[in-house]
């Protein structure tokens, strides 16, 4: 299912967000994100922890990953070590069979894609994760979507699901004003969303020690397209800020497999919401299936009718061009990163280092 | 399947506390009441992100609200009425609306029609009080063919047994199909085919569009002794979702008939037995393919009664 190909630049370097307006549309309408397909990516394939001297299997697009510690190394592989090199390799390892691996913030990363262009810097920045991990396992979490991953993603950028579907875990619609603004490049989208006065939301009031029944809410969520990586921060007043890291790793066109981090560090060692919040991605990511698995086989073929939108669909609609335009310049041989996804981005999503 | 009225629902499947979710072969459809109580249908499919509509909730006002991003809609016309987080009276283009269909409701079913502007169909004169829903795993044309053949492989009466006899076999009357299948009651008795005669018949009169039933269980004398309506629909993956409605004569001479209401009178089969279905020889369904053929090509709008 899967090929390389050598990355040729092509020269088509017109942003597909800012073009022609029913152009744009057009690409909204024909999105299949079930045919999407992205090479050249580092994939967070596991939490640090869960790689030890004996293999564990992963997959991105249903191509195997096994992954293991030779001295305290972690390493990738094609082929399980037991079973040795089979003939069937595919182009995506060098000549042992070995991925290239980088192991950062907490997590084994492995490349997808052709060998050769595997760096660094090509590693998204997570500004709030250590880069060298070392977080307690309650911050972790491993939970599963029953759908395409940009389903997931989409999902993740439109926060106005978040008041219906989460609304026990993170409060309802009822605000005084809501904007939302949107960031791209050619690797990334960043939405925010800034909500006046929105009703609180109960896992606070229940468990972080929130009194008020109304906060003020900046909540960010940045995509690395490739990696299908998301950060998704929130700073709540009153309230503690909310820092997750929620890569979505496709591990078949149709499944997800999120290994989350919900760094609460910052959150006093006395409150429970420290120890609470990371355990509501069990809940919350249920909900979330709940409609993203309906969907997923409703976005597997072309669809004659045109999903409809709201104002405040502007960021999931510019994903999904984002995303086509990714995949229109694979199809034609080009995996150049245009943009440096591993350059700081603190400033972008208003984190504050402490 | 567009020009039918099929039974997707009994009456009490459907409130306006919860939507449900029903389907017709390849096509979604959600049901629920609004204030003044009226059944509504329409694509279980929210026109924003394809969510299911029945996921969401029905609100005060009657109209429903998709659980997803709050995406409200009226019932009767599927135009798009709210999108809560907009904060605004706005009034949508009227391209912005969910699939609506036809629903009409008597006798205790709720029928829908894919086509919204399709004639309602006669009404009922009365609701039969017993009823059920089964889901069964075998497809809408070979559920009503097991029926034709051989009853017993869809559904029991108490103490009745069904011979392979016929007393009239499938044929057209004013619009619909009908077969009389002779019966014999439980117990010791003279094996059917030494039998000269039978104390009761059953007739069954089909819908040729949907397919949908009305069994009479009738003893010699002619007086009916249980009355039931079967509304078997094809729904997703090859199953039939089948609904029913049954009432049992007050009067009914002998013992026998007595004992039909002994306690459950009519059960419809949740499973078909493969192994016996497998080796059933056709012989009532047989011409029932080029009946309902000639039938819904002289007469285009047949609707269920
Ligand atoms: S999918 Fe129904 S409101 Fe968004
Ligand atoms: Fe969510």
């Amino acid at each position: 299912m899967l090929d390389v190909k050598d990355t040729a630049v092509t020269d088509d370097h017109a942003d597909p967000v800012i073009g022609d307006p029913r152009a744009f549309a057009e690409k909204v309408a024909a999105w299949v994100p079930h045919d999407i397909v992205l090479k050249d990516a580092w994939f967070p394939l596991a939490h640090g922890f869960a790689v030890t001297e004996k293999p564990v299997r992963r997959a991105v697009y249903s191509q195997p990953y096994f992954l293991w510690r030779e001295g305290g190394k972690a390493v990738a592989a094609e082929c399980h070590p037991a079973d040795g090199l089979t003939a069937s390799k595919s182009a995506y390892t060098d000549a042992a069979g070995r991925y290239p691996v980088i192991e950062k913030y907490g997590y084994v990363w492995c490349w997808l894609g052709n060998p050769a262009n595997a760096a660094p810097e090509h590693l998204p920045s997570l500004p709030y994760l250590p880069e060298d991990g070392g977080l307690p396992l309650h911050m972790l979490g491993t939970v599963r979507f029953d759908c395409t991953a940009p389903l997931s993603l989409e999902n993740l950028i439109d926060l106005t699901h978040a008041d219906f579907l989460h609304a026990d875990v993170v409060g309802d619609e009822k605000m005084d004003k809501e904007t939302v603004e949107v960031f791209h490049d050619t690797e990334s989208i960043t939405m925010v969303r800034t909500c006046v006065n929105k009703s609180v939301a109960p896992v606070m009031k229940l468990f972080g020690g929130v009194k008020s029944d109304v906060q003020q809410v900046r909540q960010v969520i940045r995509i690395y397209l490739r990696s299908h990586a998301a950060i998704a921060y929130g700073r709540f007043s009153p309230g503690d800020n909310v820092q997750l890291f929620h890569p979505c790793v496709p591990e078949t066109r149709d499944r997800t497999r999120l290994d989350y981090t919900m760094n609460t560090s910052n959150v006093k060692k006395n409150n429970p919401f420290r120890y609470v919040m990371p355990k509501a991605s069990y809940k919350v990511s249920r909900q979330d299936s709940s409609m993203t698995s309906p969907q997923s086989p409703r976005y597997m073929r072309p669809e004659k009718r045109k999903d409809l939108h709201s104002p405040l669909d502007e960021a999931g609609q510019k994903y999904r061009v984002l995303m086509l335009a990714l995949a229109e310049r694979q199809a034609r041989g080009d995996f150049a990163h245009r943009d440096n996804v591993s350059a700081d981005c603190s400033e972008i999503i208003g984190y504050q280092k402490p | 399947m567009v020009d039918g009225w099929w039974a997707l629902a009994r009456s009490e499947e459907v409130t306006s506390a919860k939507p449900i979710n029903v389907d017709l072969a390849g096509q979604p459809i959600v049901l629920w009441r609004d204030r003044g109580g009226v059944a509504r249908a329409l694509e279980d499919r929210c026109p924003h992100r394809r969510a299911p509509l029945s996921l969401g909730c029905v609100l005060g006002n009657g109209m429903i609200q998709c659980g997803y991003h709050g995406w409200t809609f009226d019932g009767a016309t599927g135009h798009l009425k709210d999108i809560p987080n907009l904060k605004s009276d706005t009034k949508f283009p009227a391209l912005y609306r969910a699939n609506a269909f036809a629903v009409a409701e008597s006798g205790g079913f709720l029928r829908v029609c894919l086509d919204a502007k399709a004639a309602p169909p006669a009404p009922a004169s009365e609701t039969l009080p017993l009823s059920g829903t089964v889901n069964v795993a075998l497809d809408h044309e070979h559920y009503i063919a097991a029926l034709f053949d051989d009853p017993s492989l869809v559904l029991a009466m108490r103490g009745v047994r069904f011979t392979p006899y016929l007393m009239a076999e499938l044929a057209e009357r004013e619009g619909r199909l009908v077969l009389e299948r002779s019966c014999q009651w439980a117990g010791p008795r003279w094996p059917s085919p030494f039998s000269s005669d039978f104390p009761i018949t059953l007739r069954i009169s089909t819908d040729p569009v949907t397919g949908e039933c009305d069994l009479l269980l009738r003893d010699d004398a002619f007086n009916p002794l249980l009355s039931a309506t079967l509304a078997p629909v094809p729904a997703a993956r090859g199953v039939t979702q089948v609904r029913w409605r049954a009432k049992l004569a007050t009067r009914r001479p002998g013992l026998m008939a007595k004992w039909l209401g002994a306690g459950t009178p009519l059960t419809v089969l949740p499973a078909i037995d493969g192994a016996a279905l497998r080796v059933l020889k056709p012989s009532a369904s047989i011409h029932a393919a080029a009946l309902r053929e000639a039938m819904t090509t002289a007469t285009p709008q047949a609707g269920a009664a």
